[in-house]
């Protein structure tokens, strides 16, 4: 399961890219490649072992899933 | 000694690592990450000076890719806008499995160069490159089998007892070809002092290439040429011309490059120079 705070956007408020990229909401950033792989839990990465910024906003999880299932 | 090769006026090999994995454009928007912008770079860092080219493979996100198919795409990329520069692929990946690392190794024409990073290096708060000697050895009996000269990475001190343990376990070849790593973490302190000391602790005869991260870039790779040694620059280990800047190209951070190189009497290598001096 990827993080729920992962998005893949081409824009944010002073980035703009032609193909979407991963995107933390947590953070309110465009996420670096290497960390994009713990976002997506690829290779034996898990992003709530191996992200700080999962860590700290773990709490607010639950808000992010259902802000992403509602397309918010 | 290596400041006997400056005395004795032997060419810099000057590498530009052109996009690496870590970072992309979200770090700064000239970092090229699709084949076709990889090959530009490649094209105008040749033209600036570099004899090699560092590559790694990207989805067409920006993120990392290991797969033999995407190093293909981005070797041709290469190959059909360059002249003779000499390709050197990553087989690095932290958290990728060993299997996956291997596959740069596979593309047809094969790289003429790879490279070996010498042991564990640690990245963010959980994540640990481990490069044991197990994979190590298993990178490099591929390389052999194809014909790939490897670059021996050297993150910190340790890793050169590492050298000192491959050269004892495997056959490599002379010259031996170690780049010295310096930065943050798990990466040897970037200071002068800790430079001199790595080339001081190199195996006989090796030659070795200088790679400061971030603002340790233009210092560090002044020295290498200065102490008879060679350099990479680039986007993938510095995304800054200077403080507060970004750079605009690979080839801008190339170009400074030889322009220091030629004001310190150092002649920069074409790709048939250093093919020679290399031994590849």
């Amino acid at each position: 399961m990827t993080c729920p705070f992962l998005d893949y956007r081409r824009e944010s408020e002073d980035r703009a890219f032609e193909t979407p990229r991963a995107y933390c909401t947590a953070a309110e950033t465009f996420v670096q490649p290497m960390r994009a792989d713990v976002c997506n839990d690829r290779y034996d990465l898990v992003h709530d072992v191996d992200c700080e910024i999962y860590a700290a906003h773990a709490d607010e999880r639950d808000d992010a899933a259902d802000a992403a299932r509602s397309g918010e | 000694m290596s400041y006997d090769r400056y005395l004795r006026g032997e060419p810099v090999i000057v590498t530009a690592a052109l996009t690496g994995g870590v970072h992309g454009k979200e770090t700064n928007p000239n970092v090229p990450e699709t084949p076709a912008e990889i090959g530009r770079a490649a094209a105008e860092a040749e033209a600036a000076g570099a004899a090699v080219v560092h590559l790694h493979a990207r989805e067409d996100n920006g993120e990392r890719a290991f797969s033999t198919e995407r190093f293909q795409a981005v070797t041709e990329a290469v190959r059909e806008r360059t002249d003779d520069v000499i390709i050197q692929h990553s087989t690095g990946g932290t958290a990728a499995p060993t299997d996956l690392r291997h596959e740069p190794l596979r593309t047809d024409p094969p790289p003429e160069m790879a490279s070996l990073d010498m042991g564990p290096l640690n990245r963010q708060t959980t994540l640990t490159s481990e490069n044991t000697r197990a994979t190590i050895d298993s990178l490099y009996d591929e390389m052999a089998e194809r014909g790939i000269k490897p670059e021996l990475e050297v993150f910190n001190d340790g890793h050169l007892n590492e050298v000192y343990g491959l050269l004892d376990r495997r056959d490599l070849g002379e010259p031996v070809y170690a780049t010295l790593i310096f930065g943050t973490g798990t990466l040897t302190r970037p200071r002068p002092r800790n430079l001199l000391n790595a080339v001081d602790n190199l195996p006989e005869g090796a030659l070795f290439n200088t790679l400061g991260f971030g603002p340790h870039q233009l210092p560090l790779t002044t020295m290498g040429i200065l102490l008879g040694g060679h350099v990479r620059v680039g986007l993938e280990d510095n995304v800054y011309y200077r403080r507060g800047e970004l750079a605009t190209s690979n080839a801008q951070l190339v170009h400074r490059t030889v322009e220091l190189a030629e004001s310190l009497e150092r002649e920069v290598a074409t790709p048939a120079q250093a093919r020679a001096i290399l031994g590849l």
